[in-house]
């Protein structure tokens, strides 16, 4: 077993509510900080949001190793991987944490999942939710395990609300009754409006405003 | 006959229906649960490539009971099965040098590397669970050390032979357990397919039961040195599975 624990985000919810873009978005506003992150994507059918992280994070703007980026595939049971039995993730984390022991935090992106998907506190210590408007404006008042009980609640793709009709205020007011006083942000991942706030939950609450670990050299530069 | 006769000789008669239950009894169960957390469904061993690949091949639920046979007879008997065996048999020496040389010789007979490294991740998160509640097994805790310092891989038929010794388990029953949870993931792995419908699946493992059985018996006690596998249709399968861009399985 790895000497030490590195902290970790989850990021969990449904199919193409943009999770790999969200951390796409983060991971540089992190490593702008110095932090050196490690990420596991869950794919229910493919390791195409592996790839593609690996390519733009790691290949092309060289904030991590290639080999930091890592793709699971889950067996058609997303939830499972994360939740009931996650073996395989845990297993890979502790190879990050034995590799790259001055990693200052791993994030580890679910498949896409239903409104009940969470993190075993075993695998995460942190979990981010993400939905996104284009399930209409009803998301958050449905409730589901994920979007009640995550540390925050991301709500993406604010700038085609009014295309499809969701109203961003009943989504506000909903999570509010919802969530109590746990956080929700809004975001447009695509253009990056809002996921500094994002960056910044994860700077205070998962990493506690600490420095980083230590300043490795970076791939590809 | 008496009414209190008459109860006894019911009680009499429904001894020969009851064995004496152990708490190991548990423990058997436990691990041969798929609730249990070993990542096993995460594998498909190469049958998503095959559903993809040529459907046609298993077309009902006899094509993959006779592929499951061989996989049993041909790879996971011969090779992990003989593994479990010579393992356990190490644990039971306290021979911590040979066990490390088991797992090091299993491991190198996996030839795809998708699969050795999801037999290591599966045993050592096996051994990693059952150690956070059996503290006190010697060889179990020397194993993991070695696993740390990279001596020894953690692959599965090792780490189950090693859990299920510090849960005295006996070693057939440990062999059933590992043959047994690989039917249950291949036909899990089939019903997320849609290859089988749910009554046919148990249908299948019902229908295997002599085959894990006689693969048991005929393997277990093999010498390390008559270890093999002989599947090359599967390996190619399997191999081409690893490759595949868009898969729902660890080959």
């Amino acid at each position: 077993m790895s000497s030490k624990r590195i902290p970790r985000v989850g990021v969990g919810g449904p199919v193409g509510s943009g999770k790999t873009m969200l951390i796409e978005q983060v991971v540089p506003l992190l490593a702008a900080k110095g932090y050196n992150i490690g990420i596991i994507s869950n794919d229910v059918v493919s390791k195409e949001d592996a790839e593609r992280m690996r390519k733009n994070l790691a290949t092309e703007r060289g904030l991590m190793p290639e080999d930091l980026v890592i793709g699971l595939a889950t067996g058609g049971c997303p939830h499972t991987a994360v939740r009931e039995d996650p073996s395989m993730n845990l297993s890979v984390v502790e190879e990050m944490e034995t590799k790259y022991g001055d990693l200052d935090l791993i994030i580890i992106e679910s498949g896409g999942d239903n409104i009940t998907t969470t993190f075993s506190p075993a695998l995460a210590d942190y979990f981010i939710y993400i939905i996104d408007v284009t399930g209409g404006d009803k998301y958050p008042r449905k409730r589901g395990l994920g979007i009640e009980t995550c540390d925050m609640l991301v709500i993406n793709k604010i700038d085609i609300a009014s295309i499809v009709g969701a109203d961003l205020s009943i989504m506000e007011r909903d999570a509010k009754i919802v969530r109590g006083d746990k956080p929700y942000v809004f975001v447009n991942s695509k253009k990056g409006q809002g996921v500094e706030e994002v960056a910044n939950h994860i700077t205070k609450y998962v990493l506690f405003d600490q420095p980083p670990r230590a300043i490795t050299p970076r791939a590809n530069q | 006959m008496s009414r209190k006769n008459k109860i006894n000789t019911t009680n009499s008669e429904m001894k020969n229906y009851d064995f004496e239950l152990r708490p190991e009894d548990i423990g058997l169960l436990q691990l041969s649960d798929s609730f249990f957390p070993t990542g096993m469904y995460t594998m498909s061993n190469g049958l998503e490539a095959i559903f993809y690949g040529n459907k046609k091949s298993i077309a009902n639920p006899m094509d993959l009971l006779n592929l499951l046979k061989v996989y049993i007879e041909n790879q996971i008997g011969p090779a992990d099965c003989t593994a479990l065996g010579a393992a356990y048999e190490q644990i039971v020496k306290n021979n911590l040098p040979k066990l490390i040389e088991v797992d090091n010789i299993i491991f190198s007979m996996k030839l795809v590397e998708e699969i050795r490294n999801a037999s290591s991740r599966s045993g050592t998160q096996l051994l990693r669970c059952v150690g956070s509640f059996v503290t006190d097994h010697l060889i179990m805790n020397g194993y993991l050390k070695a696993i740390s310092a990279k001596k020894a891989t953690g692959v599965f038929p090792v780490a189950l032979a090693v859990s299920a010794h510090s849960l005295g388990i006996p070693r057939n029953k440990a062999a059933l357990i590992m043959l047994y949870g690989f039917t249950v993931s291949m036909v899990g792995a089939a019903l997320r397919l849609g290859v089988l419908q749910h009554f046919d699946g148990q249908m299948i493992i019902h229908q295997l039961r002599n085959t894990l059985v006689s693969t048991i018996k005929s393997n277990i006690d093999r010498p390390l040195t008559g270890i093999w596998q002989f599947a090359p249709g599967i390996d190619l399968i399997q191999i081409s599975h690893e490759k595949m861009l868009s898969k729902m399985f660890i080959t």
